[in-house]
């Protein structure tokens, strides 16, 4: 069995905290979050025959108060980056994100999770934004935390690239 | 090496060690070089023949293999296969040599083992016992169930000075698990999410109160758990401990995560998330699972063997008082028994034909008599309850002669006042009877079975002794007459009637009696005067009797006679014997078969 470190990011409310409670193994409660600072889980993924065994460290959301710590990103085989649909600043801030990953990580492979895809009325990011993410080669998936769409093929697909990286 | 300077080879050389003139540069070498030619051929050869090879090897081979195991384990490794290979074959082909072999080391390995397996189980078995029994065990059963742990969780706690629950080894870099061990039965956790979890607080705790060159976090405190982590370049060990343990633990720490990284010093280098060559470290960790336990608990005393022991020989004692207890309520219980046993067979008309014990009970089979005593009713006097014992019984009739006796009293009637017992095979009848039972008893004797014959001499005729009585009465009974009178003076007129009643009874007694009665009336006379007249006036005096009796007796035979002075009731000497004689009295005559007074 393969383990590999991988980091969410995101901004406040984008709905890390709900993806990580129904789609992955949970031990520690919610509270080590906000004081701490990260919270570590478990999610099985199954790469064609191999299985992989993701520790997902689960960094509280970045803001101008609290700045994501430089140490819980070190060691990294990947990263999530999750922003919020119905937000359009806060994929903008994944950009600023991604950049500082890195800058502790270096090159690795990362995905970019575009949650709430269920509130559709309330949608902001628009297709010219998704393509001008394709053009920087991020892989962008649309999640809903609510129906699962899109969760586990944003998993299988980082996996997948941490393997053959 | 040069072809040209190969000895015997067939060349120039070879054939010709001194060259014509022509040639001078090999003339100026064979001058230079031939001594070493020799060697360098001598050489060659040894070389060449496989044989003086493996000589030479052979000489230096037990030296290098030990300067090459002293170096690295590489030597180990190469040669691993195939020694496990050529064992591997050597089972299959002759596994007489392998039983040789390790017939000597088997009888021991087994019997240590054994030892340490009976030897770890009687101290888990004291532990128990002693805890589970004392007041103090009482204590700690109530603090778990209080706390909801489990007892031997709390047992483990308050016994135990310090242990190592778990160990992790995490990399360092990544907070990955490399591998992780723990103790028996200590409550684990996902141990990769909780690897992760320590190294962020470790990251945490040092980005917000270490600064550069200040030391990391390595030990916290959690309740009753102390984390100790021990920090290397590329892992890090961190052990979950209970209790206190001493600082030489930390130096076992510290040797252990320095010879991890000495050992897999290449696999931590490469660590790409694959755990599994580390594996082979948990010997290591184990060794990390360390545990004293508290003085003066239970489980730790081996000073003294009696009091190591001393829970066992408390049960023991128990056991064997018990079974004291048990053997004497056996014995009690069976010389109880024996005893009931003993009386039933004392019964008349009881035969016990089988008896035991079957699933916890007593048991017994036998014949009874109807007419015998209740088998139940004797188990009281032996004290024995009716449900210690199940009975059976099957009728019988019984030739004791308690039992014929009996037998015959039902049969005949008997009347209270007789009793009957059977000697010899007859029956004897003794007390008193009516006179009609005894007559109806001897004609039935002959018929009354198990009986050889009848005697009823002791037996007492009450009807015939009645009818005595009455007789005696009737002829104690006197009417007395004045000189030369056969009138009835009144006085004497007024003792007629109880006469009357006792006449008048007289015929159904001695009907009952088996006889018939008819009463005379003796007339007499006293002496003086003569004979003759005597007489007459006799026979005047009883007629006068009988005149007034007969009135009131018509029903019973009466007749009246004289008998003058010829048979004096007394020998006159005085008036009062001659008045005694002018008198009437009464015979009872009784007629039938004469019933012998009994």
């Amino acid at each position: 069995m393969i383990q590999k470190k991988i980091c969410m990011l995101g901004a406040f409310a984008v709905g890390k905290t709900s993806l990580v409670s129904r789609f992955v193994e949970s031990l520690f409660s919610d509270k080590y979050h906000s004081s701490v600072g990260v919270k570590v889980d478990k999610k099985l993924v199954a790469v064609g025959q191999e299985q992989l065994d993701l520790l997902l460290w689960d960094l509280y959301g970045e803001d101008e108060f609290q700045k994501i710590r430089p140490s819980y990103l070190r060691g990294s085989a990947g990263y999530v980056l999750v922003a919020d649909g119905t937000r359009r600043e806060t994929l903008d801030r994944t950009v600023v994100l991604q950049n500082r990953a890195e800058e502790v990580v270096g090159k690795v492979p990362f995905v970019l999770m575009i949650n709430k895809t269920d509130l559709a009325d309330k949608w902001e990011v628009d297709e010219a934004a998704l393509e001008e993410l394709g053009g920087r080669g991020w892989p962008a998936f649309k999640t809903s935390a609510k129906t699962g769409a899109g969760v586990e093929e944003a998993f299988v697909t980082l996996s997948r690239k941490m393997l053959s990286g | 090496m040069d072809e040209s300077v190969k000895p015997g080879n067939g060349g120039q050389v070879g054939a010709e060690p001194y060259p014509s003139p022509e040639d001078p540069l090999v003339e100026l070498r064979g001058l230079l070089l031939a001594a070493e030619e020799g060697q360098v051929a001598r050489l060659q050869e040894r070389l060449d023949d496989p044989q003086s090879r493996a000589e030479d090897v052979g000489r230096v081979l037990a030296e290098a293999i030990a300067i090459r195991s002293r170096q690295d384990r590489s030597l180990t490794d190469s040669l691993l296969p195939t020694v496990e290979e050529a064992i591997g074959i050597s089972v299959r082909r002759h596994p007489d040599v392998l039983v040789d072999g390790l017939f000597p080391v088997m009888g021991p390995a087994i019997r240590r083992s054994i030892t340490n397996t009976l030897a770890e189980m009687l101290e888990s078995l004291n532990q128990t016992l002693a805890q589970g029994f004392s007041r103090q065990g009482l204590k700690w059963r109530l603090e778990a169930w209080r706390t909801e742990k489990s007892f031997s969780e709390v047992l483990l706690l308050r016994t135990l000075l310090y242990r190592v629950d778990q160990v992790f080894l995490i990399h360092r870099k990544t907070g990955l698990l490399l591998a992780h061990v723990s103790a028996g039965n200590a409550v684990v956790q996902d141990a990769d999410m909780v690897s992760g979890m320590l190294t962020a607080i470790r990251d945490f705790v040092q980005d917000s109160f270490g600064g550069a060159g200040a030391g990391a976090l390595d030990a916290f405190q959690v309740g009753e758990l102390t984390v100790w982590v021990e920090q290397g370049p590329q892992a890090a060990l961190a052990g979950v401990l209970r209790g206190s343990p001493p600082r030489e633990l930390r130096t076992v720490f510290a040797e252990t995560i320095e010879k991890i990284h000495r050992d897999r010093a290449g696999d931590l280098e490469a660590f790409e998330g694959d755990a599994a060559p580390f594996e082979r470290s948990r010997e290591d960790l184990e060794a990390c699972l360390k545990s004293q336990q508290r003085p003066g608990t239970a489980g730790v005393p081996r000073v003294r063997g009696a009091r190591r022991y001393r829970p066992v020989l408390a049960v023991l004692a128990v056991l064997l008082v018990a079974a004291g207890l048990w053997i004497f309520s056996t014995v009690r219980r069976d010389r109880r028994w024996a005893n009931y046993l003993e009386r039933l067979a004392a019964q008349p008309g009881i035969v016990v034909t089988g008896a035991g014990r079957r699933g916890g009970r007593f048991f017994v089979t036998g014949l009874r008599d109807p007419l015998a005593a209740d088998p139940a009713a004797l188990l009281a006097p032996a004290k024995l309850r009716p449900g210690d014992v199940a009975a059976s019984w099957k009728p019988y009739r019984a030739l004791d002669p308690e039992l014929v006796a009996v037998r015959a009293r039902s049969v005949l009637g008997a009347p209270e006042t007789v009793s009957l017992r059977v000697e010899k095979g007859a029956l004897l009848a003794s007390g008193a009877a009516p006179h009609r039972w005894i007559e109806e008893t001897r004609r039935m004797s002959r018929v009354i079975p198990d009986i050889a014959g009848y005697d009823d001499r002791s037996l007492t005729d009450t009807d015939g002794k009645k009818l005595q009585s009455a007789q005696a009465r009737l002829e104690a009974r006197r009417i007395f007459f004045a000189r030369g009178s056969s009138e009835l003076a009144s006085s004497e007129a007024a003792k007629l009637p109880d006469v009357a009643r006792e006449i008048a009874d007289l015929p159904a007694l001695a009907a009952a009696a088996g006889r018939e009665a008819r009463v005379e009336v003796v007339g007499r006379g006293d002496s003086e005067g003569t004979g003759e007249i005597n007489l007459a006036l006799s026979r005047r005096r009883a007629d006068r009797v009988l005149a007034a009796l007969r009135a009131s007796l018509p029903g019973v035979p009466l007749s009246a006679t004289g008998v003058g002075s010829s048979e004096p009731l007394a020998e006159e000497r005085t008036e009062e014997d001659r008045q005694l004689n002018r008198s009437v009295s009464f015979r009872p005559v009784l007629a039938g078969p004469a019933a012998a007074p009994r």
